[in-house]
């Protein structure tokens, strides 16, 4: 093998990464990668499988990432109340969304059968279960609790477990999601709601790559989730479909882009490591070192990553210290298209010349805006 | 109490030892006397088994924690919780190893009809016969329009409470056809309504259930049968 060789593939990932153990994917880390396709900050570390809550530590910024207790324990008491008395609500929402037939209500879980075996087995039955299910639609049961699907992400096997997976509306199944965002006179929270789709379509994605491998039709998937929440202010469930295809597109597009991790690592500076050099529980590596280091690998930071991404503090003050416009969201870079920094903004707006023709109908703009505002604040 | 003290001094300075102990003795018991009228004890409850035993009686079918908890809470004492519920199993499960059929019933394990295995989460009562305490894929589903049906039965009989009421409009929201509009649930149409679903799934599952109880009665000791066959009952039991 030629030294080239090692530096490719999974030894090069390793590499960067270090002695320490890969951390593990799940359908919140994949949906955030694919929430922002453009990062290779985010690719990188998550195709390494490096503890990005460690590494952001040892930089110097707190560890604000997480979802809160409260939050976990709502999301389990709500799942307890829409999967109560053999999924009771789920066969009501469906008969009401996709008018399921009353024959309709069988209920399997899968946990049940497979107990305390671990994930592999849990998963093994999955794919029995779910096979049985689209050969011999007769005998099927109509609900799937507690499923275990697995995704090959960058060469690692990723366990995911989606909520419940309902079958037998026209033949197809469906990936359902239980949300406790309320959903208020039918309007939710745009941007939960991409979220729990963005989360969704990995489920969806994974089951279709079940379906492959089993040799059946992967479109028997429908690529419309049904997404249950508490409806108002109640503890009742209601239930949307949400079309897919957008988020499922882009999470093919990342993840086959995973496996070609290759093209960005040709990129790098060679001999780059984002090894902590841990030892017991302390990172003994220079945090300035370890800034140079992460700084290497390009970031495209966006105020939606504080929600998603660990890194999201680091990539902000880097974007804030060389005055990068995307700092202030995609709208304003959107908007202002064309311009590099807030800096060549601001000269804009003072009025000062121009120094491209480009710029033109963005310095008018700028200047109209600022006069909309001196009026308003005199 | 002062008189009796009195009588003590009066004896002690009489130097009567035995008057004294036995003054003192009566003294004691009238103070106990006196903290029971002002604070009674308790009354000792009914062992926990007891009462999920009676509320399973009314349901007539395996039913989760939660809502044994609630059917208590809405027809009799309402002295469980579900902390209690869930070693219940696993004590019964020893009780049952350490001297089998001792007791007059055991509560036990509900078994799925794929693995003979048991449910997570499940109580049922051994003296039920055995496929009704098999849960196929359709059983969760017809167990459940059974349990409203028998809740919706005793509403009428008794008196509701708000809890009651509460519950049965509860359960009715997922039965087709059994309540319109926000207010509580009419028993009638609700039992009337879920016999309705109910008509279209027993058999199906009469007959998942029969053939797996016959299997677990081929296959199966009988402590198995109670309380499930699967490698945790086996771990359990090395």
């Amino acid at each position: 093998m030629s030294g080239l060789d090692t530096w490719r593939g999974p030894n090069r990932l390793d590499a960067l990464r270090g002695p320490s153990k890969p951390v593990d994917h799940n359908a919140r880390s994949i949906a955030a990668l694919a929430a922002n396709p453009a990062c290779q900050r985010r690719a990188i570390l998550d195709a390494a499988g490096i503890d990005k809550g460690s590494t952001i530590q040892h930089l110097g910024y707190p560890h604000q990432f997480g979802q809160s207790p409260f939050a976990l324990a709502r999301q389990e008491q709500f799942k307890a109340i829409v999967k109560a008395h053999g999924g009771a609500h789920i066969l009501r929402l469906l008969r009401e969304l996709l008018h399921l037939s009353v024959e309709e209500a069988g209920y399997h879980n899968v946990e049940d059968a497979a107990d305390d075996n671990g994930r592999a087995v849990r998963h093994r039955h999955t794919r029995t279960v779910l096979r049985s299910a689209a050969e011999q639609p007769e005998h099927a049961a109509t609900l799937f609790d507690d499923p275990l699907l697995k995704l090959n992400v960058a060469g690692y096997d990723v366990y995911l477990e989606p909520d419940v997976i309902a079958f037998q509306v026209g033949r197809q199944f469906h990936v359902v999601a239980i949300k406790t965002f309320a959903v208020v006179d039918g309007q939710a929270d745009t941007p939960k709601v991409s979220a729990a789709a963005r989360e969704a379509a990995v489920y969806v994605h994974a089951l279709r790559e079940l379906f492959s491998s089993l040799g059946l039709d992967p479109a028997r998937v429908a690529h419309d989730v049904v997404l249950i929440c508490p409806k108002d202010f109640m503890n009742f469930p209601t239930a949307a479909l949400v079309d897919v295809r957008h988020p499922l597109e882009v999470l093919r597009r990342q993840l086959e882009r995973l496996s070609r991790i290759d093209d960005i690592l040709d990129e790098l500076p060679p001999g780059l490591s984002l090894d902590l050099r841990m030892e017991g529980k302390t990172p003994t590596r220079p945090a300035a070192e370890l800034a140079a280091a992460v700084s290497a690998l390009e970031a495209r930071y966006a105020p939606e990553c504080l929600a998603v991404c660990e890194m999201a503090y680091f990539c902000r003050a880097e974007a804030r210290a060389c005055g990068s416009l995307e700092a202030l969201g995609r709208t304003v870079r959107d908007d202002l298209g064309g311009l590099e920094s807030i800096d060549t903004a601001i000269h804009l707006i003072s009025g000062d010349p121009v120094c491209s023709p480009e710029q033109d109908a963005i310095a008018t703009r700028l200047q109209y805006l600022r006069r909309l505002h001196d009026e308003a604040v005199a | 109490m002062l008189t009796l003290r009195r009588q003590i001094r009066a004896a002690a300075a009489a130097n009567d030892h035995v008057r004294v102990r036995s003054l003192r003795a009566e003294l004691r018991e009238v103070e106990r006397r006196w903290e029971e009228i002002l604070e009674p004890p308790t009354l000792r409850r009914p062992p926990v088994r007891e009462h999920v035993h009676q509320v399973l009686t009314l349901l007539g079918t395996p039913s989760a924690a939660k809502l044994i908890v609630t059917v208590d809470e809405a027809f009799f004492a309402g002295l469980l919780s579900n902390t209690q519920l869930t070693s219940l199993r696993r004590d019964e499960e020893k009780s049952f190893r350490a001297s089998p059929n001792a007791r007059p019933y055991y509560l036990c394990a509900a078994l799925t009809t794929e693995r003979l295995s048991p449910v997570r989460g499940l109580l049922a009562v051994s003296t039920w016969p055995l496929p009704q305490r098999m849960i196929g894929p359709l059983s969760p589903r017809v167990d459940f329009l059974l349990a409203t049906i028998r809740i919706a039965d005793h509403v009428r009989r008794i008196e509701p409470s708000a809890v009651a009421l509460r519950l049965l409009t509860q359960l009715a929201q997922n039965v087709p056809g059994a309540t319109e509009g926000y207010g509580p649930a009419d028993p009638a149409a609700v039992a009337a309504a879920a016999r309705a679903e109910l008509d279209v799934h027993q058999e199906k599952d009469r007959r998942q259930r029969a053939e797996a109880a016959q299997r677990a009665a081929e296959q199966l000791p009988e402590v198995k049968q109670l309380f499930g066959a699967g490698l945790r009952t086996a771990a359990r039991s090395a």
